[in-house]
């Protein structure tokens, strides 16, 4: 299905007047924006990746905006003045996209990354994870490696210049961590979902039975592989052996959550999620060594609510770094703006394997655990992205 | 009037339970006894290190009207308990989480906050933290007896994972909760004890302060229709023990202590059987 034409449809953005006011000079015109193509029109791209974007008008323009769904894909793409289709061909064929974000479900992302890298993209996003197992993702690294495209991974606490700022200035923390805890109360989506922006097309969560065994193995995985995930390559980060990784307990917290308790090496990792009907938000983050301690308090997702705060307590003095003024999402695009023009450093295609298969093997322990007695029929991983 | 008690505290008392400065903090309450060989004090600070339930126990056999134990660590109390109903005496447990104003009986909006959370809890999570060399055994009893002062029915406790750095430890509440259990040393960070409990719409938290300084215990709750802080109460769990210990001598009615304290070497035994 062809869209209709960006000129059509086309919103003034901040960077048009910019050019305007610059028209006799020239020389001082904004450099050329960034064409983005959205594969996903679904909540994350509205409620995150579009606010995000407009964020950003003076480096970043949504130019195409694919999704299954046409209705969805052309009121999503109205908004911003965009192309629209229904198919992934369509938007990488489209010269206007420099850079590819994939916002689809979980199993279309290895072979969309894939192609994106392929179709002489500048730079991609993929949404954690960004595949489904270690083989996807070593297809993935060695397509990245051959065509040489960057790709980041929506993983937003990375990027998050709480985080950063913490990295610069924890010194040799990471050497002397022993304890590590995660700890996550987050209220169901929607609620900061609509505070972001007004979402069309959302799907219903389906009742479930959390007494099935095969339910609760895909919330353990899907606690894993769509929350815990934002955190465990900040996890990695202070586990040297994470190969290592073994999984001590496993049970899901009602309505929807998790606690998981993993060691590896001699790190010992506490994973708690909660996702119940607060008003509340908190999402911490803490990594403790004998003598020296992060604590990072992250914002709730969706929302622009600035930076993480970060802690860091020695001796009886504690930094804190942030809170600054963007959070990891808008961090993720002002990254994916360098590495498109040629600037920054992207993560190794080697980081992101290895946090692809820290998540993984802990998702998979962590089903393991429930015993059923079965070893099919498994559902597929719950979404739960925040 | 307020009856002066006498007090004598041993050196391993005195250490264990900063016993002076507390009793000076209390001048009408206590008053320093000459020394052991004088007259029988009224009140005897024990050192909570193994064999304490027998010191405790001789000393009541000795005259004293009550015994303060500082952070006792989890032994057989039984005989104690003969010793102290025969004798009239009273035992009070000074344990520096436990042992807050914030967990006090007489606190009752503290223990409606958390009953009130435990009706409706999702998930329970706690986390005690204390310096490096740290007995992980006694940091486990004292924060079991924080979980079994704030009104907590503990099941199915196992360890999951146990190590020089602290501990986990799994079970559920009396509905199937999950519990969480998390010890962890370091000198990082202050010597607190959190409990939180999750609810299907909010959550309820009490953070308990090193007993070293009068800092206040944190309580807070939070429901559908916003947030409450409870109201601070500056006193170490040290004095708030001992001021427990004058009224329960003088009152002549029985404290609780050892009862709570079976409950929470109850608990270690699941743990170790």
């Amino acid at each position: 299905m062809s869209g209709v034409t960006r000129s059509q449809l086309r919103i003034p953005q901040s960077s048009d007047y910019k050019e305007v006011s610059n028209l006799s000079n020239q020389a001082q015109a904004s450099p050329a924006l960034l064409g983005v193509g959205i594969l996903g029109a679904g909540p994350a791209t509205q409620a995150i990746h579009l606010p995000s974007l407009a964020r950003l008008g003076d480096l970043l323009e949504v130019r195409h905006i694919m999704d299954v769904d046409p209705a969805v894909a052309e009121t999503v793409a109205g908004r911003v003045g965009a192309n629209f289709s229904t198919s992934m061909d369509e938007l990488l064929a489209d010269p206007a996209v420099d850079i590819v974000a994939i916002c689809s479900p979980h199993q279309f992302h290895a072979a969309q990354v894939i192609a994106s890298c392929r179709a002489g993209k500048k730079a991609v996003l993929c949404e954690k994870p960004f595949a489904m197992n270690g083989e996807e993702a070593a297809r993935i690294s060695a397509v990245s490696a051959e065509t040489g495209v960057p790709i980041i991974v929506g993983a937003m606490h990375t990027f998050d210049p709480g985080w950063l700022a913490a990295e610069e200035a924890w010194e040799d923390l990471p050497e002397h961590v022993h304890t590590i805890r995660s700890s996550i109360v987050l209220p169901p989506n929607p609620r900061f979902e609509d505070f972001a922006t007004e979402i069309v097309g959302r799907v219903p969560v389906p009742g479930r039975d959390s007494t099935d065994p095969d339910v609760i193995k895909a919330m353990l995985t899907g606690g894993v592989m769509g929350l815990a995930i934002h955190d465990l390559p900040l996890v990695r980060r202070f586990t040297p052996d994470f190969e290592a990784v073994e999984v001590l307990h496993a049970e899901i917290v009602r309505p929807f959550g998790y606690v998981i308790s993993l060691r590896a090496g001699n790190v010992s990792i506490e994973l708690r999620a909660a996702m119940n009907a607060t008003w509340e938000p908190s999402w911490v983050f803490e990594a403790i060594g004998d003598d020296a301690a992060l604590k990072i308090d992250f914002t709730p997702s969706y929302v622009h609510a600035g930076s993480a705060t970060a802690r860091i307590r020695r001796a009886g003095r504690t930094t804190v770094l942030g809170p600054f003024g963007h959070n990891g999402y808008e961090g993720e695009w002002r990254k994916l703006a360098e590495l498109a023009s040629g600037t920054g450093q992207a993560p190794s295609a080697e980081t992101l394997i290895h946090d692809l298969e820290f998540a993984l093997s802990i998702a998979e322990a962590a089903a393991r655990r429930v015993d059923t007695g079965r070893t099919a029929g498994t559902p597929a991983d719950e979404e739960i992205n925040a | 009037m307020t009856t002066q008690l006498s007090v004598y505290a041993d050196p391993k008392a005195e250490a264990a339970g900063a016993v002076s400065a507390v009793v000076a903090s209390l001048p009408l309450s206590f008053g320093p006894a000459a020394g052991p060989s004088a007259e029988v004090p009224d009140v005897v600070a024990v050192a909570g290190h193994a064999g304490w339930a027998g010191r405790a126990a001789d000393a009541i056999r000795s005259g004293a009207s009550g015994v303060v134990v500082a952070a006792p660590v989890a032994e057989d109390t039984a005989e104690l308990i003969g010793v102290a109903d025969s004798a009239g005496a009273a035992v009070v447990l000074d344990q520096q989480w436990a042992g807050n104003a914030a967990l006090a009986e007489s606190s009752d909006n503290v223990r409606r906050v958390i009953a009130g959370a435990l009706e409706d809890a999702v998930m329970l999570d706690s986390v005690a933290v204390a310096a490096p060399g740290t007995d992980p055994a006694h940091l486990l009893t004292e924060q079991l007896a924080v979980l079994v002062g704030c009104g907590m029915e503990l099941r199915n406790l196992r360890v999951v994972q146990r190590n020089g750095n602290g501990y986990t430890v799994a079970g559920v509440l009396a509905g199937g909760t999950p519990v969480a259990l998390q010890g962890i040393l370091t000198s990082a960070l202050p010597a607190t004890a959190s409990v939180t409990v999750l609810t299907s719409t909010g959550r309820a938290d009490v953070v308990l302060p090193d007993p070293a300084a009068a800092w206040p215990a944190e309580v807070r709750v939070v429901t559908a229709e916003g947030a409450t802080t409870l109201p601070t109460l500056y006193e170490s769990s040290h004095r708030t023990s001992w001021a427990r210990a004058h009224a329960t001598v003088t009152s002549g009615k029985p404290a609780n202590d050892l009862v709570r304290f079976a409950a929470v070497t109850s608990l270690l035994n699941q743990l170790t059987s």
